[in-house]
């Protein structure tokens, strides 16, 4: 009796678990196809570089990230209601207490955040989220596996001296229009 | 059975209202209402951003960047608000000025340059040039009418904080200067 009771409450506080914490990976699934988004990703390739020109440091920053997801919203005269639906969801997902925020920035017309999933020297994902009252917003997940802070600023040097592959950007630029 | 039952449900509900509760108090800042202000631009940084940076690897001949990285750990918060519309400004000075009456904030300097109205208050640790709060109102009027208000807490020592002036773009970054120099 005592256990069915327990097995019980674990199923139910395991669904209401579930039920309770969208992630953004479910967000980003769910809005893939969704006409009023697009969605991009971006793998390690577009920094198109010689692997062999790279320090040691350099080498295990980038064996850390794994790549760039973003979703963005793009705002028109016809979806400025489902822009504040899915703009409210977006910043409830980011509320909860997985993401810890790094810094935000906000003026009347725009807003940025930053955030990141895991701890210090094991950071499993970065979260970018930015919104601009005339564009609509846009999310970026960096993805990657135990990167941290010395990752990030050696990764900085590679993309400086990297020769981008702007064929992988093209999407974003119907963005800026 | 059922008394071990209401125990735990007795401690559940517990946590969840200390949960409840204590949410807002991580939350809530006294400034937290100028997010999102049409006329004000918000920055803030958070102490896991600072806990982050302070984990770079720097040059250990480069001094410089070693106490920067030395101060840059003991940071918690730092939160800058800045306006150019006469309403928010108002609005800012107000709140600032409850705050600073409700934490006890002491005025450790003030100027007045160029049409500017410099002010700049600290809360006092364990001795006179420890920090634990400093707050900075910048009151601009005529041609650089831009109002800022900043704060930034944590548990240093304000002649530290004239690296962090020279390394970030802060606003008022001279008088900050000054101030740590007079009271050394």
């Amino acid at each position: 009796m005592k256990i069915t009771y327990s097995i019980v409450l674990a199923i139910t506080l395991l669904c209401v678990s579930c039920n309770k914490e969208p992630s953004l990976q479910k967000y980003f699934v769910e809005n893939t196809d969704n006409n009023n988004f697009l969605a991009l990703d971006i793998s390690p390739s577009i920094l198109n570089i010689a692997k062999d020109s790279l320090s040691e440091d350099q080498h295990t920053a980038l064996a850390s990230f794994d790549k760039i997801n973003i979703l963005a919203f793009k705002l028109t005269e016809e979806n400025k209601e489902q822009y504040e639906i899915e703009n409210t969801k977006v910043n409830q997902i980011l509320k909860d207490e997985k993401y810890q925020q790094l810094m935000k920035f906000s003026t009347g017309a725009s807003a940025a955040s930053v955030s990141f999933i895991g701890d210090d020297d094991h950071i499993d994902e970065f979260i970018l989220y930015t919104n601009r009252k005339e564009n609509g917003f846009a999310i970026i997940r960096v993805l990657g596996n135990d990167m941290n802070a010395n990752n990030i600023m050696s990764l900085m040097q590679i993309v400086q001296k990297s020769n981008v592959d702007m064929e992988q950007l093209k999407p974003l630029q119907q963005l800026m229009k | 059975m059922k008394s071990i039952f209401l125990k735990n449900s007795k401690k559940l509900l517990l946590a969840l209202a200390f949960l409840l509760l204590s949410t807002p108090f991580f939350a809530q800042s006294a400034f937290d209402k100028f997010e999102g202000q049409d006329d004000i631009t918000a920055l803030i940084v958070n102490r896991k951003m600072f806990e982050l940076m302070s984990k770079v690897k720097v040059d250990a001949t480069d001094k410089e960047a070693q106490r920067y990285m030395n101060l840059i750990k003991k940071l918690d918060n730092l939160r800058v608000f800045s306006t150019a519309s006469s309403k928010a400004t108002i609005d800012l000075k107000l709140t600032a000025d409850k705050y600073v009456k409700s934490v006890g904030l002491e005025e450790l300097m003030r100027v007045n340059d160029s049409g500017k109205n410099i002010k700049i208050l600290v809360k006092s640790g364990s001795s006179d040039s420890q920090i634990k709060e400093l707050l900075m109102f910048i009151e601009g009027s005529g041609k650089t009418n831009q109002t800022v208000l900043m704060s930034l807490t944590g548990d240093f020592d304000l002649n530290e904080i004239s690296i962090l002036t020279d390394k970030m773009k802060i606003p008022g970054g001279e008088e900050l200067k000054k101030a740590s120099k007079n009271n050394r």
